[in-house]
């Protein structure tokens, strides 16, 4: 997989939207709530995440049926899914290695 | 603010703004209206804050358009920042001199305003005599009868040149070394 790794922002935008489907509104939100305020992004940042995401294929758009307003929401696709759970998976590996050998440095 | 940010958007391609053009001005209003009630200070922490994004976000997707390439995916970009980070004098200066164009565009509309129209009328154009013509004209053939003739001369220098050099073989190479030696 090429496009692996991905930027802090853009993992947090697609756990955004790993459980339900999301507005851009709602994204924001969610990312800065997700990283306790550490991440803030802004709505320039985030569109530009989304409009390559869509290019890539990771995520897709739709207009929300039950909203008032019928706003855009996003959700992931098969491939985005896919892509999220290698990221983790690397992650979940760079971390593992990361506590031993910090921990091997103590003892 | 909101005006300022329907502004900026124009920074935007335009197949870009048409696609999520009215979306962000919605997710703006949200956020604005959201950070409604906080201090002064906040607020234009916010504005400048969503000012370097929407310039930022301007210029990546011109740079995507023109190159058609995403630096998101890169693994060079993995880092464990928050997002792009660029210094903050930047944002400011950046801001300072939009707000200085904004500005300069007012004065100059003011200006223009303030004026009235008063070029002189210009009367029918009449087509004018080139006189010259046939002078350039000879000069340019000068100049190519003495180009050829330059060319011919070179060509038959090289020539004669290249026929010297063939006639020298390798032994009368050797003779004028041994010459030179003795």
């Amino acid at each position: 997989m090429g496009s692996l790794p991905i930027t802090e922002p853009v993992l947090l935008i697609l756990l955004s939207l790993v459980q339900q489907p999301r507005h851009g509104y709602a994204i924001l939100r969610d990312t800065k709530e997700m990283s306790d305020g550490r991440v803030q992004l802004s709505t320039g940042t985030l569109y530009g995440a989304l409009g390559r995401l869509l290019d890539e294929g990771w995520i897709e758009r739709f207009k929300e049926e039950d909203s008032s307003r019928g706003r855009q929401a996003y959700r992931l696709t098969s491939l985005g899914k896919r892509n999220l759970h290698l990221e983790v998976s690397r992650l979940k590996q760079l971390t593992r290695v990361a506590v031993l050998r910090v921990a091997r440095r103590e003892t | 603010m909101l005006p300022l940010y329907r502004s900026l958007l124009y920074l935007y391609p335009v197949p870009y703004r048409y696609e999520y053009g009215e979306e962000m001005m919605a997710v703006l209003s949200e956020v604005h209206a959201e950070i409604g009630n906080k201090s002064v200070l906040l607020r234009m922490l916010f504005g400048t804050h969503e000012v370097g994004g929407l310039l930022y976000g301007a210029f990546q997707e011109h740079l995507r358009s023109i190159t058609g390439r995403s630096a998101m995916f890169s693994p060079r970009r993995f880092k464990m920042h928050s997002e792009f980070r660029f210094p903050k004098a930047t944002v400011t200066l950046m801001t300072i001199i939009l707000v200085a164009i904004l500005v300069a565009i007012d004065r100059a509309k003011a200006i223009q305003a303030s004026i009235p129209y008063a070029n002189p009328q210009v009367g029918a154009i009449k087509a004018a005599e080139f006189a010259a013509l046939p002078t350039l004209l000879i000069a340019l053939l000068g100049a190519c009868v003495a180009g050829v003739v330059g060319w011919a001369i070179l060509f038959a220098l090289r020539r004669s040149g290249i026929h010297r050099l063939s006639e020298i073989g390798p032994s009368s190479g050797r003779s004028s070394s041994s010459r030179l030696r003795s």
